[in-house]
């Protein structure tokens, strides 16, 4: 079978701290959070009321093929963040059209805001009438649908619903995709929005922290949720050098396990199984990753599996492991895809991001760095990105320096 | 300067070797063919499902539907109604296959599951109660994996023990095509060795009124629910280990519009090139299986032509696309359960309203389930 190499050339964040790479690369850097009081939804009645909200998102502005009123946020986030990748990626002329451009992007919850909004009017006018316009916002598929309809995109059009690790799913899916010669360029990522049920659900889980993420911390409380879109741009390496593109970094492979456990809790056996696919898969050892975009809620239970799967497979020599999640919160299903982007700037901006809100990494976490507080000037060779989910679906994507 | 090329690509048979369905006509796949066979109007009043009032008085529904009836009481207190169409039917299929699954393999076997929303009730309600309770926190911790779309996935591999690639891909009428295409991916890139493909929904007021065209005072038509799962293997490595396939899915494919939305001209282009690539005629299709929509009769007309043996399924599913995508394979799975001297070709075509196009060809075998191994 044909196996292509497969590099990332665009990049297209839309966040809390920032849109655009150039924006969002310099927050990293600089450890911004972006994390403040919720504007979205009342929260009246609730206990804890932040968020990490894009408050400047503006779709009317970021769009323009896609009638924005006739879409939901999370296909509006996704829409906008794929513009940005294409753009980053100098490739808006190669894709308009072209059946050899796919599209895959994750999400947690897909259009959330818009099933609220029906649910209100449920509750307030009961079911009849049901507002279509409203109803058609609703389907998950969007997400991606909203991508190839913004950009023209004639290939391959997935969502992936696998929750908090979905976009490390839609990576992974593209990088076969084009290593096997089924597209050419994939744009992939993922959206989700802020909603109050998912805040109320996290709160009664016990895994909603008040104030501040504080992933790895002794005294770490949970996630802030959060929202936002993110894309990469993929595409062969011929391709690349063909077009003389940048490249930021090189897609080395990935795995998939299923924990088969339990509907939350997290299992650190399968996610270290997961480690060693994602390992054997970019054919390369532990000892040469030098850096893991953790996926790091700040969940005491998440983080204590994340930190016993990485002893188990890394021994006594841990690389560097920082959650973005510290600035940007939980953004559920294009979290992998911010945590790729941090590795990408990595590998090719010599600089590790870093944890923010660290006090005290957590003592049962000897030999743990989790790049406090301030980025590190570091040229990283191999990164690894991990993703954990609801569903115990887990997924880990290697990314490495273009050698 | 851009580098296009025509590859293959990933070229992997899927073979089929087992398969569950959940469906008025019947559960289980040899229920499900003899009450296709039989014909008779499976559709119920919807007022056997819900006290609330709906906008078709007429559901292509399972009245009476109990997930400890067919799972037992153990676990099922808190399954959504899809959740648990989806565990049981993954159950099903296991159970029609001669794969056994065991600590030796469970590692490789996994779940694709389609959904449109994944349970609407579980996500509305969740959000109603955030409305309706004294403190919008007070929801029930428990029942918030539900909200998640993965959660049937998720909970069918808990159930069987699948710890293999677990995915759910969303998109409603064409999420079906969508998974087998994944699964192929999978399969063919060596990530799995078998994987529990379809798709699965729920009849409930929320998601009859927010799919319904009658949701803005145009005629509705009967709503559905139900759908179905395939165990999928590699068939030549199938048959390198001397088992055969109840059926073949060679070739399947996903695309889309672009920002031009003739989903018509986008589904009749990708069912052109299948066909082509596929070396297959029109007039070799035994059966054509459209979900019903006007845009897929128009690109089967250009395609296929009207001389085909053109169905819809919708008289099977009602209207509830994501059931429908998976039961189009049902219904194929069905004819060569009980022609199982049938190696003939079907075609199966979907569209989303934004812009999915998909398209599978399916070949019976000779062997249409495992009595005739």
């Amino acid at each position: 079978m044909m196996n292509r190499r497969v590099v990332v050339t665009g990049l297209g964040p839309v966040s809390s701290i920032g849109t655009g790479i150039d924006v969002f690369a310099a927050a990293l850097r600089a450890g911004r959070s972006g994390i403040t009081p919720i504007a979205s939804f009342d929260t009246t009645g609730f206990v804890t009321e932040r968020a990490g909200e894009v408050h400047e998102f503006q779709p009317y502005d970021m769009v323009s093929r896609i009638d924005p009123a006739e879409w939901g946020r999370s296909s509006l986030f996704a829409a906008a963040a794929a513009r940005l990748a294409l753009t980053d990626a100098g490739a808006l002329d190669v894709a308009a059209g072209s059946a050899r451009v796919g599209v895959c992007m994750g999400t947690t919850s897909g259009e959330s805001q818009v099933v609220e909004r029906l649910t209100e009017h449920w509750l307030r006018d009961g079911y009849r009438p049901t507002p279509r316009s409203l109803a058609r916002q609703m389907p998950a598929g969007r997400v991606a649908e909203a991508v190839s309809r913004e950009l023209d995109l004639r290939g391959t059009t997935t969502t992936v619903s696998t929750a908090c690790s979905a976009s490390n799913y839609a990576l992974g899916y593209a990088f076969d995709a084009i290593a096997a010669g089924d597209q050419d360029y994939m744009i992939v990522g993922g959206a989700d929005s802020v909603c109050r049920w998912a805040h109320a659900g996290f709160y009664r889980l016990g895994a909603l922290a008040a104030e501040r993420c504080a992933p790895f911390d002794r005294d770490r409380a949970g996630v802030i949720t959060a929202e936002g879109g993110v894309a990469l741009f993929l595409e062969s390496l011929d391709s690349a050098q063909a077009r003389g593109a940048r490249i930021y970094c090189e897609v080395l492979g990935y795995g998939l396990t299923c924990d088969a456990k339990h509907p939350t809790a997290p299992d650190a056996a399968s996610v270290a199984r997961c480690m060693r696919l994602a390992h054997r898969d970019a054919g390369i050892k532990p000892d040469e990753v030098d850096f893991i975009c953790a996926h790091g809620t700040a969940t005491p239970a998440n983080d204590a599996a994340e930190y016993e799967a990485v002893r188990e497979v890394f021994g006594d020599r841990l690389p560097p492991m920082s959650s973005v999640k510290s600035m940007l919160g939980h953004t559920m299903g294009a979290a992998s895809g911010f945590s790729a982007v941090a590795a990408a700037l990595a590998l090719s901006s010599g600089f590790l991001a870093p944890t923010i809100n660290h006090l005290t990494t957590d003592p049962a976490m000897p030999g743990l760095d989790v790049v406090p507080n301030r980025a590190r000037p570091a040229q990283a060779q191999i990164v690894q990105v991990n993703g954990f989910a609801f569903g115990g679906n887990n997924a880990i994507t290697i990314l490495g320096r273009l050698a | 300067m851009t580098v296009t090329t025509d590859l293959p690509g990933i070229t992997t048979v899927l073979g089929i070797s087992g398969w569950g369905v959940v469906s008025p006509y019947g559960l289980g796949a040899d229920e499900f063919t003899a009450g296709l066979r039989a014909g008779r109007d499976v559709t119920v009043d919807a007022a056997e499902l819900t006290d609330e009032p709906v906008p078709h008085p007429r559901a292509y529904a399972l009245a009476g539907f109990r997930a400890r009836d067919h799972l037992g009481r153990k676990g099922t207190s808190f399954l959504d109604r899809r959740t648990a169409f989806a565990v049981l039917a993954c159950r099903q299929a296991l159970a029609d296959s001669d794969l056994v699954v065991d600590d030796d393999n469970r590692e490789r076997v996994g779940v694709v599951l389609g959904t449109s929303v994944g349970s609407l009730q579980s996500t509305s309600d969740y959000s109603r109660d955030t409305h309706v309770q004294d403190k919008p926190y007070l929801v029930n911790p428990i029942l918030f994996p539900n909200t998640v779309l993965n959660c049937a996935a998720g909970q069918a591999a808990i159930w069987h023990g699948l710890r293999g690639v677990n995915a759910t891909l969303a998109g409603g009428g064409t999420a079906t095509i969508t998974a087998l295409r994944y699964a192929r991916t999978m399969l063919g890139r060596g990530r799995a060795d078998a994987l529990l493909v379809g798709a699965v929904e729920e009849y409930t007021p929320h998601m009859a009124w927010a799919g319904s065209p009658g949701s803005d005072g145009a005629p509705a038509t009967a709503g559905g629910e139900g759908g179905a799962v395939f165990l999928v293997e590699d068939a030549t490595a199938m048959r390198a280990a001397g088992r055969t396939p109840s059926a073949e899915i060679v070739a399947v494919d996903v695309a889309h519009t672009g920002a031009g939305m003739d989903v018509a001209t986008a589904l009749a282009g990708l069912v052109r090139r299948m066909l082509r690539d596929a070396g297959v005629a029109a007039t070799d299709l035994a059966r054509v299986l459209s979900c019903g929509a006007a845009e897929e009769e128009r690109a089967l007309d250009a395609t296929v032509g009207r001389q085909a043996d053109r169905s819809s399924v919708t008289g099977v599913a009602g209207d509830c696309p994501t059931a429908a995508g998976a039961l189009q394979v049902a219904v194929l799975l069905a004819h060569h359960r009980r022609t199982p001297d049938d190696g003939s070709l079907s075609l199966i075509v979907a569209g989303s309203p934004d812009g999915t196009v998909g398209a599978a060809l399916l070949r019976g075998t000779g062997h249409g389930s495992r009595n005739h191994r």
